[in-house]
């Protein structure tokens, strides 16, 4: 069967099988390899991806699930202006070592900023509860989104 | 690694269509965020040979509130009750443990509908849908009936609907200003566990005495539980601290954690918490009747 949707603002169509995962389609068959492939099981958050702006794991949706749908990676978001202000604060704030879940944490972040630009630190960490990172101990990261936030309002 | 085996899936749009293709195909199962479902068939829990994806059908996706009732579609998802106004004026302990549910990206995905007919003894919706007394619809090709909530859940990870039926609707009363209702849930790791023991409690007073009161357990038994001894302890009581401190404790003997069930804490361990998260659960839910009732 065939899926056709919209990543990162292009449309696409793509052939795929029932119990193919998003995951697997859009690293393996369309090449988007910045989402990662952690645990599988919906527990990492790494594989994360933005399914009609809001953030899911791909790992548990099958691709024929996201016929008509928009599906945004950090690709599609490098000319973002919220997203440009979360990469630097991420750089600067050394909020990444290694960076396997960077793409996931950027995206869960872009959307909670999207929907709420000015988060407590409170809330920030509640919406990175599904995003693990094994390297950073989470405290830059945090900071960052919260750095980012401010530079965004103080423009 | 571990791969998805084969299946055809189905995507209806209507509810129709989906108890139509329930009962001719084979060895078929509803789908609805796939957060559990996708988990089992990867792990070999069972074996499915079709799909039926509620995720199209959209009377089954709603919130809405008539006639003193809030009927809740079955593919309702966690973070559509958390953000829903229905809820948050009316049930806002629903909101609560929706909001705790993994994180949000299962919570975008998987819904109230799959939490329950999953039937995990401690499925984070269950609870709070027992202390509000909710009802649930089932639909099949027939027709369709309603039972209490109590009566979809089987055993662990086994609910009583019978093959070619669907979860359609879950519905309660709105509780009156003079309740209150709370709930809380200990996990290992907050974003990606399942509760090691949630519990959540109903409460309607009139200033000092309890007139209604309904607790429930998950996790602690094979299945989320009423706890109705403790309910009649409460009924009649003057509520305060000495009072539902000692009706919590009573929760130790009541309630039935099994470690072949539960593997992931010990049966002393649960049944100490069960007593400290009735009592927790309780003084909110009397705090927040109290403040309600202003
Ligand atoms: C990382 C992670 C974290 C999680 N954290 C929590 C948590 O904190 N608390 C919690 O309670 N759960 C948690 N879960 C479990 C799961 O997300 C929930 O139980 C969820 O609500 C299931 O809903 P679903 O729509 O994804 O169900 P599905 O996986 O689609 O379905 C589950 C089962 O119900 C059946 N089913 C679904 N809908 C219907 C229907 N309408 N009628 C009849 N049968 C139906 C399916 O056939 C299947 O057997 C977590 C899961 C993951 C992967
Ligand atoms: S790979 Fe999808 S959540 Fe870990
Ligand atoms: S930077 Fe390595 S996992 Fe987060």
């Amino acid at each position: 069967m065939n899926v056709r949707f919209t990543l990162n603002g292009k449309d696409v169509e793509s052939e795929t099988r029932d119990n193919r995962p998003l995951l697997d389609l859009l690293r393996v068959d369309l090449g988007v390899t910045s989402v990662k492939k952690g645990c599988e099981y919906g527990e990492c958050g790494a594989c994360t991806v933005l399914l009609d702006e809001v953030p899911v794991t791909s790992c548990l949706v099958l691709a024929p699930q996201v016929e008509g749908k928009t599906v945004t990676t950090i690709d599609g978001l490098v000319d973002d202006p919220l997203m440009e202000k979360l990469r630097q604060a991420f750089l600067e704030d050394g909020a990444i070592q290694c960076g396997f879940c960077t793409p996931g944490m950027l995206l869960t972040a872009y959307a909670l900023l999207k929907e709420n630009p000015n988060p407590t630190e409170l809330e920030v960490k509640k919406a990175i509860e599904g995003n693990i990172c094994r390297c950073t101990g989470y405290v830059l990261i945090i900071k960052a989104i919260l750095d980012a936030a401010e530079r965004v309002l103080a423009e | 690694m571990k791969l998805l085996p084969s299946f055809t899936l189905h995507r209806p749009i209507s509810l129709n269509e989906a108890l139509k293709l329930l009962s001719k195909l084979e060895d078929s199962k509803p789908i609805a965020g796939g957060t559990d479902l996708l988990i089992d068939l990867k792990e070999g829990a069972y074996k499915a040979k079709h799909l039926v994806d509620l995720g199209l059908i959209r009377e089954l996706g709603n919130i809405r509130e008539a006639n003193g009732l809030i009927h809740i579609g079955s593919t309702t998802t966690h973070a559509q009750l958390v953000a829903s106004e229905i809820i948050k004026a009316k049930a806002p302990v629903l909101g609560e443990a929706a909001s705790l549910v993994g994180g949000v990206q299962i919570r975008n995905r998987a819904t109230v509908g799959g939490n329950l007919c999953n039937a995990s003894p401690g499925a984070d919706t269950a609870t709070p849908l027992l202390v509000l007394d909710a009802q649930v619809t089932v639909a099949s090709l027939e027709g369709s009936r309603s039972m209490p909530l109590s009566e979809l859940f089987a055993g662990p990870k086994r609910n009583s609907l019978a093959p070619g039926e669907l979860l359609t609707e879950i519905s309660f009363s709105v509780p009156p200003a003079c309740s209150g209702a709370s709930f809380s849930k200990l996990g290992r790791r907050r974003g990606c566990t399942l509760s090691l023991i949630n519990a959540a409690a109903y409460l309607e007073t009139n200033g000092a005495t309890c007139r209604e009161a309904r607790v429930a357990f998950g996790a602690c038994a094979p299945t989320p539980v009423r706890i109705k001894d403790v309910e009649e302890l409460l009924k009649g009581k003057k509520l305060d601290n000495q009072s539902i401190k000692e009706v919590s404790s009573a929760c130790y003997g009541l309630v039935q954690p099994s470690t072949r069930v539960h593997a992931r804490a010990s049966e002393e361990y649960r049944r100490e918490m069960s007593c400290v998260f009735m009592k927790r659960t309780l003084m909110e839910a009397l705090d927040r009747a109290r403040r309600n009732m202003q």
